[in-house]
């Protein structure tokens, strides 16, 4: 199929010391376009998965192809300028002094002309809203705000695959809104988001596929209304449905259709 | 009634090098044994205030004041902080970085060391702690190689080993999974049952409005809330213009509010809904 960016085959990956096996036979296809959710609890796979994408980890055995092409026969390098990465903790990401230079680390390393640069900053700017703090040292900027930045100096290099790890960690409301925002733009023209998320709310809310893992293995991959109907799978993976979701099953006994917001819960019950 | 343990009268606070307000004017008391649930977005206040509560702000990384704190009856205008830390413990986010000993049971006496205590009293405290948090397994184990979720506890643990009649803790959830960040709510649940008071920043709304006695929502410095989740949680309009949103249940109540039952407080827990949305579900379905 050629609309599939990512696709992995019995992919196995033992880490070098203490050998814990993260990935078990891990078979995955994610189509063009897709907003994908991996969720499952710490230690379950998630994280390990994804980093093969953009060439962070290699696989021990088993094959990850990226647009179709073997990863590994290509370099982080490219990988990573087709698969933006944005990490969990933006302290860990963040190094330059001030917001600009940030952003412009990757046009930069990918060899934009400073006219590109400068275009895809403004673009950047301006989806973003952080025109006024430019200039600033990101260190000393609210942890919102830093999430903000690495976002962006992602976004700045136009990826195929946006893969966002635990994007809400830390976040508040107005942060969340703007993730969304984000999301849903970046999804509007034809980019693959790929969210790592403990956040029920927000995956229930933001992705039509959700990815469960558990123990290196992919247990379930279904809708998010599926995944949250299955109470044993949901116990196994050791995941809570979002609250609006719980109420909607416990008042209804439901078995399919499960409400995923608010707004859904107010629809489906308004007289 | 028991009595205050911390009281804010007329409390502002700003960094050093900047004209910004970051607590403005926070009057507020804080009863022994109350769970209190610290809301609102970035920048209002929250980590501020847990800070200014042990003292670090402004005695120890500087800042200038006005108004008081009183800790157990002493205004820290006096005390200049000193003794805070034997009555109010703090947990930080990102609890990895404030361990420095190479296993779980060495960094529990770490501070207690640095206390004076004596060995058997040591000995004791840790035991308390681990079992109070699930650690007794684990005391062995360098703090660097446990999950997420065994750190926080650790963090908690290093704390309540210190036996502080006050628990902060400031955002030291956002980084677990459901599971782990159950853990948390259930042990400090736990702890304050025994008397122990709770202060505890998070952005989980609907966890913290099933926990706590009261709410306090600060924004941009201000007190906006401080009461009762029934009663904060009430007032949509106010929470939202403050960007603090209400737990699903409590929002899905107002806006069906003609259509239920409710005849004194709206529902701020999943299991305080399912009764008041019942019949509704039996309409639909």
């Amino acid at each position: 199929m050629s609309d599939v960016v990512i696709k992995t085959e019995d992919l196995v990956h033992v880490y070098p010391h203490g050998g814990t096996r993260a990935l078990d036979g891990v078979n995955l296809e994610i189509n063009k376009g897709d907003v994908v959710s991996i969720i499952g609890q710490n230690g379950s796979g998630k994280t390990t998965l994804v980093r093969h994408f953009n060439g962070l980890l290699r696989p021990t055995s088993g094959k990850v192809y990226l647009m179709g092409e073997d990863t590994q026969q290509k370099n982080i390098a490219d990988l990573s300028r087709q698969c933006g990465y944005v990490f969990q903790n933006p302290n860990h990401q963040i190094f330059c002094s001030t917001v600009r230079d940030e952003l412009l680390v990757a046009p930069k390393n990918f060899k934009f002309t400073p006219e590109q640069a400068k275009q895809r900053l403004d673009a950047v700017v301006e989806l973003m809203g952080i025109g006024n703090i430019l200039d600033k040292h990101p260190m000393t900027l609210d942890y919102t705000t830093k999430k903000v930045i690495t976002i962006a100096s992602v976004l700045i290099f136009n990826p195929e695959v946006l893969i966002l790890d635990e994007p809400t960690g830390g976040l508040d409301e107005v942060g969340r809104r703007m993730l969304s925002k984000v999301i849903q733009l970046v999804h509007s023209e034809g980019h693959t988001v790929i969210i790592i998320s403990h956040d029920m709310d927000y995956v229930a809310e933001n992705s039509s596929r959700v990815v469960m893992m558990a123990k290196a293995h992919i247990l379930s991959d279904s809708t998010p209304d599926k995944i949250f109907l299955d109470a044993d799978l949901c116990k196994l993976a050791q995941i809570e449905p979002p609250q609006i979701s719980s109420l909607d099953m416990a008042i209804s006994g439901r078995q399919s259709n499960v409400c995923l917001s608010v707004e859904d819960f107010v629809k489906r019950y308004a007289r | 009634m028991s009595k205050p343990i911390i009281e804010l009268k007329n409390y502002s606070y700003r960094y050093d090098n900047t004209d910004e307000i970051m607590l403005k004017n926070l009057t507020l008391s804080i009863n022994e044994g109350e769970f209190i649930g610290v809301v609102g977005c970035n920048k209002a206040g929250k980590s501020t205030l847990c800070k200014c509560l042990v003292g670090i702000q402004p005695f120890v990384t500087g800042g200038a004041w006005d108004g008081e704190i009183i800790i157990d009856g002493k205004s820290m205008n006096e005390t200049k902080g000193e003794g805070v830390s034997e009555i109010i413990g703090i947990v930080f986010q990102d609890a990895e970085s404030q361990f420095t000993q190479p296993t779980v049971e060495d960094e529990m006496a770490f501070a207690m060391c640095n206390f004076g205590f004596d060995r058997e009293t040591i000995r004791e405290r840790i035991l308390y702690a681990a079992k109070a948090c699930g650690l007794e397994d684990l005391l062995g184990r360098s703090p660097f190689r446990l999950s997420g979720g065994q750190q926080q506890r650790l963090a908690v643990g290093c704390i309540l080993a210190l036996q502080p009649r006050v628990l902060i803790l400031d955002e030291s959830t956002s980084q677990l999974d459901p599971v782990g960040r159950d853990d948390i709510f259930r042990l400090v649940g736990e702890l304050n049952k025994q008397g122990k008071t709770v202060i505890m920043v998070d952005h989980n709304i609907e966890k913290i409005a099933e926990c706590v006695d009261k709410v306090l929502v600060l924004h941009d410095g201000n007190l906006v809330a401080f009461d009762d989740p029934h009663k904060v949680f009430a007032d949509k309009e106010r929470m939202n213009s403050h960007s603090v949103r209400l737990p699903q249940v409590t929002d899905a109540a107002i806006a069906l509010r003609d259509q239920l039952d409710i005849a004194a407080d709206l529902p701020v827990s999943l299991e305080e809904a399912v009764p008041v949305f019942q019949k509704l579900g039996q309409e639909v379905v």
